[in-house]
């Protein structure tokens, strides 16, 4: 099956005064058609600069695409003109992020906001819709979303709705431009638990209805384990470990993967393991070869040489760590 | 040993104090329009401080006639030319650098610091009496219009130029309340400042040392702004007659003065003005500088 | 370890009038917490847990109830309690950002209680603040002059933890201390923070949303939810038992990440419907609205709290006899 997106060696870096950040190193990432991915990191991994890369909204000056490509289709995003960029950002690509009230307006009312949504997607299909079919998309959209009333939350402002409510109103309009990718940005994050639960399993019928790929992004394994096919580990910008979801988090190989999953607390009450000793690199400088090693229990003499690429282990996943290949 | 410890406690803290500055010079040099500014303001500064010392002519700052030599058009030796009575016009501009940075300082001395304590004392009392009577006090002293209150002020008392410094700051402090009024009452909520309370410390604590370090980035920002506001408003009252009193050279007063004479002998007017735009745009250049230098930046 | 309660809390409720209405943040509730235990604290938006802490820390006053401390009341806001009671009773908040001031440094911020308590002679003091950053493992002579911003999220937090036990407390409440950090750097933060509680018998009030982190970290779980308390239990057999549909909603919604895990979970109580708002708080038991177990008896009266003979208390008519 032909890859939606695949995202080849991407390295992204940011200009600063102090210096150049060399954030993304080798991120590769694929989804295919229908295929929900998981690309799971904690905070300063680079997640969202990914995200922001693919939809090609990073501040050029200072950022710069340093080297690799994303494959949309085929094509290369990072070559596309403004115009040709536009138009994947409106008919094939979506995204919802994590705080609504970011991406909603405030002064303006659900109801014009996904108004304005759904009669630009037709528009940019060739066909223009009247009143009457545009009020009834919106409405089917919140309503499928699982939002109760949809006909008042139209009148309402964001600020009236509650959290969940507004990332519901999120999800609607993401999926009313009928795009083939979303990019989900730890949509759930700041909800409470209940809600969030309800959240993602009403996100996960959708796509699964319509057929959208997603990338699930978030700092959370449970997360990713009931949602996501395959999912990727992200570390210092670099994907480590890449695989089938339910394996890899049930048998994870790359030391920091399964130090994550080591300080996860869980239900069966073991403790929680005394975390990942170190920090998160820093950017300017980064450690040479693989950008875990310094915090790694299990590093040998070629970890802090060069960087490993992602190997093949027999459990099917794929590692980027000498001690899976690459030693030979 | 004690001493050993009190002196690697001072060396550490005066180097983070050092480290501090160097990154906030980076961040002001990183303007180049600022750093211009900077420098012409220093230059103005050193000139006004030395005038004696620099200028061609420094007793033509003090009672001097010299008719054979009045309205005398910019040459060699006079680069802004005469006056009417035959003083050198650049040496009086250098002189009337004195008062107007004087003013500007003194005013700021005196009104800033009583409208950031006032503002202070309103912000964390928010809610109670003292700030509703704080506050109305000074929407009392903005209702009025600065030049107006001044005017009134120096109308009332002799015109010269410490009343018109005393004049100037009564209107001044009330936008300095305001300002730290509005900061200290957002900050009030945060989380260190709840937990400094549940910890026992008392409000001078509080409202002096967590929350006034908060608002030192704004207030600093603002007053450099507001220097170029207080000088022009000093030349202003001089302009009118109510501030330095001729014969001294009082940027203001010479303006007035050289009005009388245009167009024909324009240098005895333009030359002070753009003296006085000067000193008012290096002062505005630096205090853009200082926001950048003040921001925090998000990589 | 003593089983005297060093906190009870009787009845209490906590109304904000607003315009919006009667905001009913605590409405009535009584619970125990005896020295050395960790009472996890647990619930969403609008259960009352954070007012709760703020009551029992004195940012707010009770509307009505009592909280008795070492046997004596305080139920009083901070601003009228003697300072021995501020030393003794301290809070870590949430967001480590905020909760350090981030124009003063690290030395500056740990020397606040040191002084507004008189603890230590002046010369006495800085060898003190050393002391407590070794506590939490963090190099004192780098970081008593670092600002916060200079400092990660975990170890910004440990300086807060650091500022809590400056006093040499007796009660901490730790109000969601790691939700804004990441996981691997959680186990470091919780790790600590049980080992101080064994070392210096320290008691805890934690509050998250956890239920996972509770599992691992309390003696007793305390459901809350819209001001009232669903279920109150020791851990053990509060995941072995639990009772309330609220609780099994609650632990459903878990997102786990192993099968393990997932075979502890209740069978699927599927989570529907909004949190009401403390507003607008539902007639009779206020969780009729969404539970999958409403009897008609639910619509009309707010059940009353029993206790089991396993020492269980829940609040529920599935229960009442």
């Amino acid at each position: 099956m032909e890859c939606l997106l695949a995202i080849n060696d991407l390295h992204v870096g940011f200009r600063i005064f102090e210096g150049h950040l060399r954030v993304l190193n080798a991120v590769w990432l694929d989804v295919k058609e229908g295929e929900r991915v998981g690309l799971v990191g904690e905070t300063g991994c680079g997640k969202t600069t990914t995200v922001k890369s693919v939809l090609r909204v990073l501040p050029m000056p200072p950022a710069r695409i340093t080297g690799g490509q994303i494959l949309y289709n085929g094509k290369d995003i990072l070559k596309m003109t403004q115009r040709q960029m536009s138009m994947l950002r409106r008919h094939e690509l979506t995204a919802i992020f994590q705080d609504p009230l970011q991406s909603l307006n405030p002064v303006f009312t659900i109801g014009t906001q996904l108004r304005d949504i759904v009669r630009d997607s037709a528009i940019g299909r060739g066909h223009r819709l009247t009143h009457r079919e545009v009020e009834s998309r919106c409405l089917e959209a919140l309503r499928v979303t699982g939002m109760p009333d949809p006909e008042r939350i139209m009148t309402n402002y964001p600020a009236q709705l509650s959290g969940g409510m507004r990332q519901r109103v999120c999800i609607a309009e993401a999926l009313s431009t009928n795009a083939r990718l979303m990019l989900a940005d730890e949509p759930t994050t700041n909800l409470d638990v209940t809600i969030q639960d309800q959240i993602l399993r009403k996100l996960d019928e959708l796509v699964e209805e319509q057929g959208v790929s997603v990338v699930m992004i978030t700092h959370s394994m449970g997360v990713v384990r009931d949602l996501t096919q395959r999912v990727n580990i992200m570390y210092a910008g670099t994907i480590i470990e890449s695989g089938e979801t339910r394996d890899l988090l049930e048998s994870p190989q790359h030391p920091y993967t399964q130090g994550l999953m080591a300080s996860v607390p869980k239900l069966t009450g073991e403790g929680i393991s005394e975390g990942i000793p170190g920090r998160i690199p820093n950017y300017l400088d980064p450690p040479s070869g693989c950008r875990f090693h310094p915090r790694c229990e299990r590093q040998m003499e070629i970890c802090a040489t060069s960087m490993p690429s992602l190997y093949t282990t027999a459990e099917g996943h794929r590692v980027a760590c000498y001690l899976y290949g690459g030693t030979l | 040993m004690r001493w050993e410890e009190r002196r690697e406690d001072l060396k550490a803290t005066l180097s983070q104090r050092r480290r501090g500055l160097s990154r906030g010079w980076y961040k002001f040099s990183r303007n180049p329009l600022s750093v211009i500014g900077l420098v012409v303001l220093g230059l103005i500064v050193l000139a006004a401080i030395f005038a004696p010392y620099i200028t061609p002519y420094p007793e033509h700052a003090k009672p001097y006639t010299n008719f054979r030599n009045a309205s005398r058009p910019p040459s060699a030796a006079h680069w802004f030319g005469t006056d009417r009575v035959g003083r050198d016009i650049f040496s009086r501009v250098v002189f009337g650098y004195r008062f107007s940075l004087t003013i500007g300082a003194v005013v700021l001395s005196l009104g800033v610091a009583p409208g950031v304590i006032l503002g202070l004392i309103a912000g964390y009392h928010q809610g109670t009496w003292i700030e509703t009577v704080i506050m109305r006090i000074t929407d009392v002293f903005l209702a009025v219009p600065p030049l107006v209150l001044a005017l009134a002020i120096t109308a009332m008392l002799t015109p010269n130029l410490v009343n018109q410094m005393m004049a100037i700051a009564l209107v001044w402090w009330p936008w300095y309340a305001r300002l730290v009024f509005a900061l200290a009452s957002s900050l009030r909520s945060e989380y260190f400042v709840r937990e400094a309370e549940l910890t026992g410390a008392g409000k001078l604590h509080i409202m002096f040392k967590e929350i006034l370090p908060n608002c030192f980035a704004p207030v600093m920002t603002k007053m450099t702004l507001d220097m170029g506001i207080v000088i022009l408003l000093g030349a202003t009252l001089s302009f009118i007659g109510l501030g330095v009193q001729p014969p001294k050279p009082g940027l203001g007063t010479m303006v007035a003065e050289g009005a009388k004479r245009l167009p024909g002998e324009w240098w005895g007017t333009i030359f002070p003005a753009l003296a006085i735009v000067a000193v008012i745009l290096a002062f505005n250049l630096v205090g853009d500088g200082l926001r950048d230098v003040f921001s925090v930046e998000e990589v | 370890m003593s089983k005297l309660p060093i906190l009870t809390v009787d009845r209490l409720v906590k109304h904000f009038p607003t315009k919006a209405g009667l905001v009913r943040a605590v409405d009535d509730i009584t619970f125990d917490v005896s020295t050395g235990d960790t009472l996890g604290l647990v619930g969403e938006s609008g259960s009352g847990k954070t007012t709760t802490a703020q009551c029992v820390l004195g940012i707010y006053p009770p509307t009505s109830g009592r909280i008795v401390f070492e046997g004596a009341p305080i139920g009083v806001m901070f601003n009228r309690r003697n300072r021995e009671l501020k030393r003794k009773i301290r809070i870590v908040f949430q967001d480590p950002g905020s909760s350090l001031n981030p124009k003063r440094t690290i030395k500056q911020i740990l020397s606040v209680p040191l002084k507004v308590h008189g603890i230590g002679l002046k010369r006495e003091r800085l060898t003190m603040m050393s002391r407590l950053l070794e506590m939490v493992e963090l190099p004192a002579t780098e970081y008593l002059y670092k600002y916060p911003q200079a400092i990660g999220g975990g170890e910004k937090q440990m300086v807060a933890i650091a500022r809590a036990l400056a006093t040499n407390p007796r009660f901490i409440v730790l109000d969601e201390p790691t939700s804004a950090l990441d996981v691997s750097v959680q186990g470091k933060i919780i790790n600590l923070l049980m080992r101080l509680a064994r070392e210096l018998d320290l008691t805890y009030l934690f509050i998250t949303h956890d239920l996972s982190l509770m599992r691992n970290v309390a003696t007793q779980v305390a459901i809350m939810y819209l001001g009232k308390l669903c279920e109150i239990a020791r851990t053990q057999e509060f995941f072995r038992t639990p009772l309330h549909p609220y609780t099994k909603m609650l632990l459903s919604s878990i997102p786990v990440v192993t099968d393990e895990e997932e075979s502890l979970k209740p069978a699927k109580i599927v989570s529907k419907g909004e949190i009401p708002s403390p507003v607008n708080v539902p007639s009779g038991c206020s969780f009729h609205l969404r539970c999958p177990e409403r009897m008609p008896i639910c619509l009309e009266s707010d059940p009353e709290m029993r206790v089991l003979d396993t020492g269980h208390l829940i609040r529920c008519h599935l229960y009442s006899p």
